[in-house]
């Protein structure tokens, strides 16, 4: 009996191990992209959200524009001082947040579209039956969605050159961060939402899935914010807690390995619930296997402490004298606050003091004690309020929550001397006091139209 | 023999789709699986190549085992009813099927005339009509390299001229050696440009082979031994 081989002529080859399969190249990945991009082209979903853009991003950045200006002095009104005045905080951080809320409600369904079409239309079954693995199939989806939601970008990049113009003050690592965490944020819905499309049926259950998942984390920041625990610490891994510390400049490895670590579960679960010719079984085994790496990626990242603060305001930074000092102290520090979680005292404590100092000193464990979550009926509790220090045998107590207070009573427990304060340190603010000239017309007019002419003339080219 | 099918299952819950499909593919034939509407055809079809996975079952070529994934350089399936790529234009899907299912780009050309494709090439996919569809999901699985093309009713949505001459192009792909196994509910259609038949019912192979074949095989059943006419025999068998 002749040989498959032989039998399959030229349309076969054998590959090492005696593997037989279909010839494939760079070239077929290269058309794979040519597809998903055309794809994205021709899908409306993409273009309401390039439309939506401008508008979003107009009247963000002419609110934080006026705010600013108003902060700066202008109209008459007083200068304010130091993180008022940081550009990051007071113009980049409202501009781009046009970008999470598009990330939220509108590319879940951009996603969904070039994910879930193929199976919709068909052209999955003729496309699967290429061979090529469905992790590069989905891979190929994943970059193209990537540079759409890059090309989504361009409108609150373009308020960068528009504030040069005006003569502001730009520091290009914070306004990198913000833009990489923006991203990572537009990857992570894109995971989300290409999960959901290929293990749902139909697009509309994968969209309600998709928004239902994003409740679902605003839901975990609640509980986080109450409950305190392990709550709060999954909650600082919500998308909007992550997009909240690079609008700080603060870049923390933990979050970042993690956000990858989520995406690359979501996009390996779109690609396991693509390949139709699975059982289910063992799609459900798959999904089971990966679940499981995900999990423990997660926790090992959880432990990384690494962090860089690229604020020019340093606004997640003791001043650098004291950071120098805390990083003399050896031995580990504990600290047991008797806060509640949603006391003002905590949050100040916790953003203000606690998150600089655990950055400054790798060694810091805290602990929070409470018996209730909002702590009003828990004011006349003898203890409540107290911070305590333990350092190398030693205790010190405190009810500052300040991060001057925090660094006094750690120096006096380590019997450091406070270093002499200096003004070097001190972040004087880049204050601008004018009027947003132009804006409306860049958000408004030009890029809706840009991106209007572009639909027209994609759907007159594809008609 | 091209490839041999033994023992092919599926079920969808409770509902067996495939119950021990059993048959042969001869190189260079034209095979017709015939069977009514929920016979199993397309399933059947889509277990072959491995779009939805089967219980159970093999194939077996030259003798040796092929599991699905290696069922890719074998044949090629062309499902029914699908409007893959909507948005994009005839050419491109050409193109694409040529670029990325490494379909023969020498064929590109007499296929188009001979499908007559030419005035829909810059046409989205998704605004043809059924028959113009039809035809341009024949021009993909035609330019595909595979020994074996699968097609789910491929004489559905045409019209009479429009499906004499696609059979006049089925019959001269399958004369330079490739083989067709075509689903076809019309059993006269089957009955004209077929070399032998796979009939299936609920499921289950009723029988194989020439209609001289099935004919003797439905005597073989039934007292009265129907005409030579498929659809006689196939009501016998059925």
């Amino acid at each position: 009996m002749p040989s498959p081989s032989r039998l399959w002529g030229s349309a076969s080859k054998r590959l090492p191990g005696g593997r037989i399969g279909f010839p494939t190249g760079g070239s077929t990945f290269l058309w794979l992209l040519n597809k998903e991009v055309r794809e994205l082209i021709t899908s409306r979903a993409w273009w309401v959200l390039l439309v939506a853009m401008g508008p979003l991003v107009g009247v963000s950045f002419l609110s934080a524009m006026r705010t600013y200006a108003e902060v700066s002095g202008l109209n008459g009104t007083s200068a304010g001082v130091g993180e008022a005045l940081s550009p990051l905080i007071g113009v980049w951080a409202p501009t781009f947040s046009a970008a999470e809320l598009a990330a939220v409600f509108l590319l879940p369904f951009v996603a969904i579209r070039v994910v879930a079409g193929d199976r919709q239309s068909g052209a999955l079954k003729l496309e699967m039956q290429q061979g090529m693995p469905p992790f590069a199939r989905m891979a190929a989806k994943a970059m193209v969605l990537m540079a759409g939601w890059l090309v989504a970008m361009l409108p609150p990049l373009s308020a960068v050159p528009l504030w040069k113009s005006y003569g502001g003050a730009v520091y290009p690592p914070e306004l990198i961060t913000l833009t990489a965490g923006h991203l990572l944020n537009g990857g992570l819905t894109i995971a989300l939402a290409a999960a959901m499309a290929a293990i749902t049926e139909h697009p509309s259950t994968a969209a309600i899935l998709t928004l239902s998942m994003t409740v679902g984390t605003w839901i975990l920041d609640f509980f986080g914010a109450i409950e305190g625990g392990w709550w709060e610490r999954a909650a600082g891994y919500t998308p909007a807690a992550m997009v909240a510390e690079f609008q700080h400049g603060l870049v923390r490895l933990d979050t970042v390995l993690i956000a990858a670590a989520l995406i690359g579960t979501g996009l390996a679960l779109a690609a396991v619930w693509m390949g139709l010719g699975m059982a289910v079984s063992r799609r459900v085994y798959r999904s089971a296997v990966i679940g499981l790496i995900a999990a423990g990626a997660i926790l090992a990242s959880m432990h990384v402490q690494a962090s860089w603060d690229t604020s020019e305001a340093r606004g997640n930074s003791f001043p650098e004298a004291d950071e120098r000092a805390l990083a003399k102290i050896r031995g580990p520090l504990q600290i047991e606050a008797h806060l509640a979680p949603e006391d003002p005292r905590r949050l100040e404590l916790e953003h203000r003091a606690l998150s600089k100092l655990r950055r400054a000193m790798p060694d810091v464990q805290v602990r929070y004690f409470s018996g209730t979550s909002i702590g009003l009926f828990e004011q006349t509790r003898a203890g409540y309020g107290e911070i305590w220090y333990e350092l190398g045998g030693r205790k010190t107590m405190s009810r500052a929550t300040t991060a001057e207070g925090v660094l006094e009573a750690i120096y006096s427990l380590a019997g450091v001397a406070p270093p002499p304060e200096t003004d070097d340190d001190v972040f004087r603010g880049h204050p601008l006091a004018v009027p947003a000239t132009g804006a409306g017309a860049l958000f408004y007019g030009f890029w809706p139209g840009l991106f209007l002419a572009g639909a027209v003339l994609i759907r007159r080219r594809f008609r | 023999m091209l490839f041999e099918v033994s023992g092919l299952s599926k079920r969808f819950g409770r509902v067996a789709a495939l119950a021990d499909v059993s048959f042969q593919v001869r190189a260079g034939e034209v095979l017709g699986l015939i069977g009514p509407n929920g016979a199993g055809k397309s399933t059947l079809f889509e277990c072959l190549a491995g779009v939805l996975p089967s219980d159970s079952g093999s194939v077996r070529a030259g003798g040796e085992a092929v599991s699905a994934s290696e069922r890719r350089a074998l044949l090629f399936y062309v499902p029914d009813g699908i409007a893959p790529w909507p948005r994009q234009p005839v050419r491109w899907a050409l193109d694409f099927t040529i670029g990325f299912l490494g379909g023969q780009g020498a064929l590109r050309q007499e296929l188009v005339e001979r499908l007559d494709l030419g005035p829909l090439l810059n046409q989205a996919i998704g605004t043809l009509s059924k028959g113009q569809r039809k035809r341009v999901l024949l021009a993909i699985g035609l330019l595909t390299r595979q020994p074996a093309l699968l097609i789910d009713e491929p004489l559905e949505g045409l019209d009479l001229r429009q499906a004499r001459d696609v059979a006049a192009t089925l019959r001269a792909h399958a004369a330079r050696g490739r083989t067709l196994f075509l689903s076809i509910h019309q059993i006269s259609d089957a009955a004209r440009f077929c070399d032998r038949f796979v009939l299936l019912n609920s499921g289950r192979v009723r029988g194989e082979g020439t209609v001289a074949e099935l004919a003797a095989l439905a005597a073989a059943h039934h007292a009265a031994a129907p005409s030579g006419d498929l659809e006689e025999v196939f009501l016998a068998l059925t």
